[in-house]
């Protein structure tokens, strides 16, 4: 616990130095509790997501860095390896390839990477993975596009 | 984009149900009049099915769960290894040889004389948890209880140098200081404990318990974690070939899959890097089945010898006893 909350601190810290050097990525603590985070990140160029801000939740257990953080979008998406409805995403660094190496920013940059480079060979969305493993990919890019436009694209004025 | 968006929902008849759904929920929610028929406009079959999909959509969550089953089903098993795996701690008791005699009492006379070879060179072992760690918790238990016995300085002096080397090589690999920094105090801290004749000392029963502490014992195998993977990446040349043949991966993939994480299973390639960071040298001893043809049985052993001191001359003063798939520690006479 206290060993967490002190990497945890050093991460904070990084964090506000390293502000500008990023600026896909936008982390941000909890006021009250340092194992609360969320971030935006921008959705990648020449993907479907180009042009939305997708918030992502941060929850930390006791044992991190031993252990994940569990992250989950709370802005829908429509990608092969995130929950349509939980936001729940399916990446091998947020379960059993998980190391202490990665940071709250690298796994953001992961996510990013993701949304760019999506494997529907182990879908947690089957509509957005059956699209492309069936070779439809102008179906699922404008199924993608659609919903980035619905949901991550930020009302006007 | 008619034709494509015609042909998507044909193909997959069996999720039109979840698509119908998320489909619908997104109608209800969505408070973007404008933005929602311009989306419409763009994908004109989306409503239709929705709408179509509606009435057979209650048949669909089990679908849906079939999806993720394997998932759980992996999770669930792994939980329940790691539940196994908890009933014994990390680092168990010091057991006369016979203990390993008894086991394997019904088991081959191949292993049974090999048990009884054994007997001649040691006296006793020490296991660990089977949890993917045990190469390095062994070695951690090993080394540091011979510290603690020898209260030999000038090889914590040495080693010391090497953990300094280890921290410079990280950092020219680009690993994030704040990421290691915490292991490496750590496993110091264990080193400096093991010295006696400071307030800090322990003993051997502490050094135990330390062991079987979920805290340190973790971030002292993370602590090797990241010294061998350092390793293997600074002379990714010299490790390249290996790595080839063991997975056929590239050097990085390797050590962000099979060296970093936590739990994955140590191989030849590991312990060569180790041992080499480190400048520790390490016996392994090899309990299986394999056997001579011609000649009498004998326990194979193999000496890892760290490169920077290649001369032959170092007697390994770490034994660990291999079975197949796992590590445990050995006590010479």
């Amino acid at each position: 616990m206290q060993a967490s909350r002190a990497r945890l601190f050093k991460e904070y810290k990084e964090v506000q130095r390293e502000k500008s050097a990023d600026p896909d990525i936008q982390l941000v603590c909890d006021d009250s509790n340092i194992f609360k985070w969320t971030a935006l990140i921008k959705g990648p160029s020449e993907t479907p997501y180009e042009g939305g801000v997708f918030q992502l939740a941060f929850s930390i257990p006791e044992q991190y860095p031993l252990l994940p953080p569990q992250v989950r979008f709370l802005t829908k998406i429509f990608h092969p390896n995130v929950h349509f409805k939980t936001g729940e995403i399916c990446l091998d660094i947020l379960k059993n390839a998980w190391s202490p190496a990665w940071t709250l920013q690298s796994v953001c940059r992961a996510i990013i990477a993701l949304m760019a480079h999506p494997e529907p060979d182990s879908p947690l969305n089957c509509d957005s993975g059956n699209l492309l493993r069936s070779g439809d990919i102008r179906g699922y890019q404008s199924m993608a596009r659609m919903y980035t436009r619905l949901a991550a694209i930020p009302k006007k004025g | 984009m008619a034709n494509q968006t015609e042909a998507g929902p044909r193909k997959r008849k069996a999720v039109d149900g979840e698509l119908g759904v998320d489909a619908v929920t997104i109608m209800e929610t969505n408070q973007l009049p404008a933005e929602e028929e311009d989306a419409i406009d763009s994908n004109p079959n989306n409503n239709s099915v929705g709408a179509g999909a509606s009435g057979t959509h209650e048949v669909f969550p089990e679908e849906y769960e079939w999806s993720c089953f394997r998932d759980a089903e992996i999770m669930q098993q792994q939980a329940a290894i790691r539940e196994e795996a908890i009933k014994v701690p990390y680092v168990r008791d010091k057991e006369p040889l016979s203990a390993l005699a008894a086991e394997f009492e019904l088991g081959s006379s191949i292993l049974k004389e090999k048990i009884r070879l054994l007997g001649e060179q040691y006296t006793a072992l020490r296991r660990t948890r089977g949890d993917g760690n045990c190469f390095y918790r062994s070695f951690m238990f090993a080394y540091l209880e011979h510290i603690l016995e020898t209260q030999d300085i000038s090889e914590v002096e040495r080693i010391n140098g090497n953990v300094e080397q280890c921290k410079l090589t990280l950092q020219s690999l680009g690993y994030t200081e704040f990421t290691y920094e915490d292991f490496f105090s750590i496993f110091k801290e264990q080193l400096e404990s093991v010295l006696q004749g400071k307030e800090t000392s322990i003993s051997t029963e502490e050094l135990l318990s330390r062991s079987r502490d979920q805290f340190v014992s973790d971030y002292v195998v993370m602590f090797f974690r990241f010294v061998t993977s350092g390793e293997i990446r600074k002379r990714a040349e010299f490790f390249e070939p290996f790595i080839t043949g063991l997975t056929n991966t590239s050097v990085e993939q390797f050590c962000k899959s099979s060296v970093e994480p936590m739990g994955e299973e140590c191989d030849h390639v590991h312990i060569i890097a180790l041992s080499d960071a480190l400048g520790v040298a390490i016996r392994v001893v090899y309990l299986d089945r394999s056997s001579c043809d011609n000649g009498p049985v004998a326990v194979n052993h193999h000496d890892f010898i760290p490169a920077a001191s290649a001369d032959g001359s170092t007697e390994p003063f770490v034994t660990l006893l291999y079975r197949p798939g796992h590590y445990d520690i050995l006590y010479r006479r």
